[in-house]
Formats: C-alpha cells, sequence, structure tokens
C-alpha cells in the first residue's frame, strides 16, 4: 500500500464532511505529488497549469471518491487521466509513458511524509492551542495577521506564544538527545 | 493564478459532500431516460394490445427478467466506471450469469425443434426490426446516462461509453418488451441481445468523444 494513504484518506474523509483545514492540508500535499509526476513526464513550464487543472477536478469530482476503496488510488486515476488529456490535446508524438499508483507518490515524497510525521509527534507535545497558532503560521504558511483575527489573541501576544511554543519545542528536542 | 491561492480557494468555499451524491446523479439522468425512452415508444410504435393479458404469462416476464438482470449488472457497471481507481470486474463478470442461462434455454428449444420450427424460434415474426427498435428506444437513455457520467470522472473513457451502452440497451429492452410480442427464449436470446450488444458498441465509439471531461 502507499504510504500516505492512512493520512490522505482521513483529510478526504474530514473534507468530504466540510472539515475545510483538512482539506487545504489534503490539496497541498498532493500538489507536492502532482507537481513531481508532472513535472517527471511534461517538464517543469508545462507542469504547472496540469496541477492545477487536477486540482480543479480533484474538487469538482470529489464526490466519486468511494471511502470503500484506496484514496491513492482515487487521486491517481484523476492525475493520470489528466496526464492523458494533456498528451492528446498536444498531440504529442510520444506515447504516454506507462505508469502506476506508486510512481504519483514516489520515495522522496515518502521521506517527506517521514519528515512531517517526525513534525506532528514534536508538535503533538504541546497544548492544543499553541499548536494550533503553530501549524497555522509556521506550516501552513498563513499570516500572524490572520491568527490573530481567527483566534482575537493580538498580534503580538500571538507573536510571543509562537516563539515561546516553538522555544521549549526546541528544549525538547534538547532533552531528547541528551537521553540518547 | 498561483497554486497557493488556488487551493485556498478551493478550501476556502468548501460545501459538504453527501455519501449519496453519485447515485442520485444516476439516478436522475436514468430516469429522465426510461421517461424519455417510454414516451418516445407510447408516441411512435405503442404498446401491445393485449398486454395485461400477456403479463399472465412466463414469456414476458422471461424478456423482463432477463433484460431487467443485465440492466442492474449495467449500471453497477456504470457507477464503478464513473469514478477513479475502482475496478469493474466483479459485475463484468456477473453478465455471463443471464447472458449463459438465457443461451442454454435457447439451445434446449433448438434441439428439440424441427428445421422448420427451428426458423421460426430464430425469426420469429419482427427479427428483422426488433435490435434495431431496441437501438432507437435506447436514445433518450443515451443522453441521460452521459449527462450523468459527465459529473463523475470516468477515466476511461471507451469502457465507459460502452457500460453506458449497456445500461441504455438493457434498459430500452425492458422498455421495448411492453410492445414486443415475441415469447420464445431463443429470439429473446438472439434479438434482444445483439440490441444490447449494439449499444454497447455504439456507446464505446461515442464514449471516447462524448465523455471527456
Amino acid at each position: 500500500m502507499i504510504p500516505q494513504e492512512a493520512q490522505y484518506r482521513d483529510w478526504m474523509l474530514a473534507a468530504l464532511a466540510g472539515d475545510a483545514a483538512a482539506y487545504r492540508s489534503l490539496l497541498a500535499g498532493l500538489t507536492r505529488h502532482l507537481r513531481g509526476y508532472y513535472a517527471r513526464r511534461l517538464g517543469p513550464a508545462a507542469a504547472e497549469d496540469v496541477v492545477q487543472e487536477t486540482l480543479i477536478a480533484i474538487h469538482t469530482r470529489r464526490a466519486t471518491y468511494d471511502p470503500q476503496r484506496p484514496f491513492t488510488a482515487w487521486v491517481y486515476g484523476i492525475a493520470r487521466y489528466k496526464l492523458v488529456d494533456e498528451y492528446r490535446r498536444g498531440k504529442r508524438a510520444a506515447a504516454v509513458p506507462l505508469d502506476e499508483a506508486g510512481d504519483l507518490f514516489t520515495a522522496d515524497e515518502a521521506q517527506a511524509a517521514i519528515a512531517r510525521r517526525d513534525v506532528e509527534k514534536l508538535l503533538a507535545k504541546l497544548p492544543a492551542a499553541k499548536r494550533a497558532l503553530v501549524r497555522e503560521i509556521k506550516l501552513e504558511g498563513h499570516s500572524i495577521a490572520d491568527a490573530a483575527a481567527r483566534t482575537g489573541m493580538s498580534e503580538a501576544a500571538v507573536k510571543v506564544t509562537v516563539h515561546r511554543a516553538l522555544k521549549s519545542l526546541g528544549e525538547e528536542l534538547g532533552d531528547s538527545h541528551a537521553d540518547g | 493564478m498561483q497554486t497557493d491561492d488556488l487551493i485556498a480557494r478551493l478550501s476556502g468555499g468548501l460545501e459538504p459532500v453527501r455519501s449519496t451524491e453519485v447515485s442520485r446523479t444516476l439516478g436522475l439522468g436514468l430516469a429522465a431516460g426510461i421517461a424519455g425512452s417510454a414516451l418516445l415508444m407510447a408516441a411512435t410504435i405503442g404498446i401491445r394490445h393485449d398486454i395485461i393479458y400477456a403479463m399472465g404469462g412466463g414469456a414476458f416476464w422471461l424478456k423482463f427478467l432477463y433484460t431487467l438482470a443485465i440492466a442492474a449488472l449495467g449500471l453497477k457497471l456504470v457507477e464503478r466506471i464513473g469514478r477513479p481507481g475502482t475496478d469493474a470486474r466483479l459485475p463484468l463478470a456477473l453478465l455471463a450469469v443471464p447472458v449463459l442461462v438465457l443461451a442454454a434455454m435457447m439451445a434446449m428449444q433448438m434441439m428439440s425443434a424441427d428445421d422448420a420450427t427451428r426458423h421460426s424460434l430464430m425469426m420469429g415474426h419482427s427479427a428483422r426490426t426488433c435490435s434495431m427498435l431496441i437501438a432507437g428506444l435506447a436514445l433518450p437513455l443515451f443522453a441521460g446516462l452521459f449527462w450523468s457520467l459527465r459529473q463523475l470522472a470516468p477515466t476511461r473513457l471507451v469502457q465507459a461509453g460502452a457500460a453506458a451502452g449497456l445500461l441504455a440497451g438493457s434498459t430500452a429492452a425492458t422498455i421495448y418488451a411492453f410492445h414486443c410480442t415475441e415469447s420464445t427464449a431463443t429470439f429473446i436470446a438472439i434479438w434482444y441481445t445483439a440490441g444490447i450488444a449494439l449499444t454497447t458498441l455504439l456507446g464505446a465509439g461515442l464514449g471516447r468523444w462524448m465523455l471527456r471531461w
């Protein structure tokens, strides 16, 4: 099975129930895979348009995901269809290369997934409110102003909270290194 | 547009999706197709006059059962093929069951008949028109089912078109059974099957062009 299956499936099920944050994480994760997949086949210049087209297809066709089936196979089906479509439209002489779902979720992406899992493990040590702020600002790239507006805290308080949270995580890492 | 902006926009307006969405889409297309096809028949060739009497006999229900079994499997096939990353091997393999059962009934009829009877078993009185009328009645169903499939995400267009053609043909044949006065397993096994095969081929040919999304 594809290593990202469980995480992506969870995000997808949450997204189908209307969870926008899970959906954003899912699309951001998939974008990395799609970019690599299309860049290797169409070149980096042509890839970005197809990535966006595929994201829109995933969005508009999300009702066709059957939770009884692997999510990665569903995404791969769409990604592959958009690749074939791109070849067909461009009247590219070359045959569409043979591949399989594993090619969309390749090993370097698997490494990244492991790194993400380590980050999640570390984040889990923070209290929920701090964890949400760190995730929002440091991982998902939202602005401090956004986070302040969402939580009702002042921007200065957000900054301080994130700073302290990161510091405590740094100490946590230092401890575990000392232990090891 | 930047991809990050696109993601923000897509996730920003996220609406929950009902798990029955695919069934609803297929149901709408199929229902519209059935209505169109039934109206088309009523307006052209009509329902057989002795329908009440015929419904008391086994031959009517044999036709009905045969085409309905194929239609049920066809619906399952369309539903599977309309979703990326699923496989449709089981409903495809099960199609052999009604076809083989009716073929066995045909073989028994043919073996126990003499030459002249064999000919009339095979040709009935409407052999020349039966398959074509089924294909004609399938046209509104084609329109409805292609509309449905285009809302879904078929990734193998020829197969998707063929599955829609199989469903359109078998549903049209079920409707046609209310007009048709043939009553032997042999006739149904040949001409109903031929009509459904015709719409399946037609669907495969059309799917490649008309099901792109």
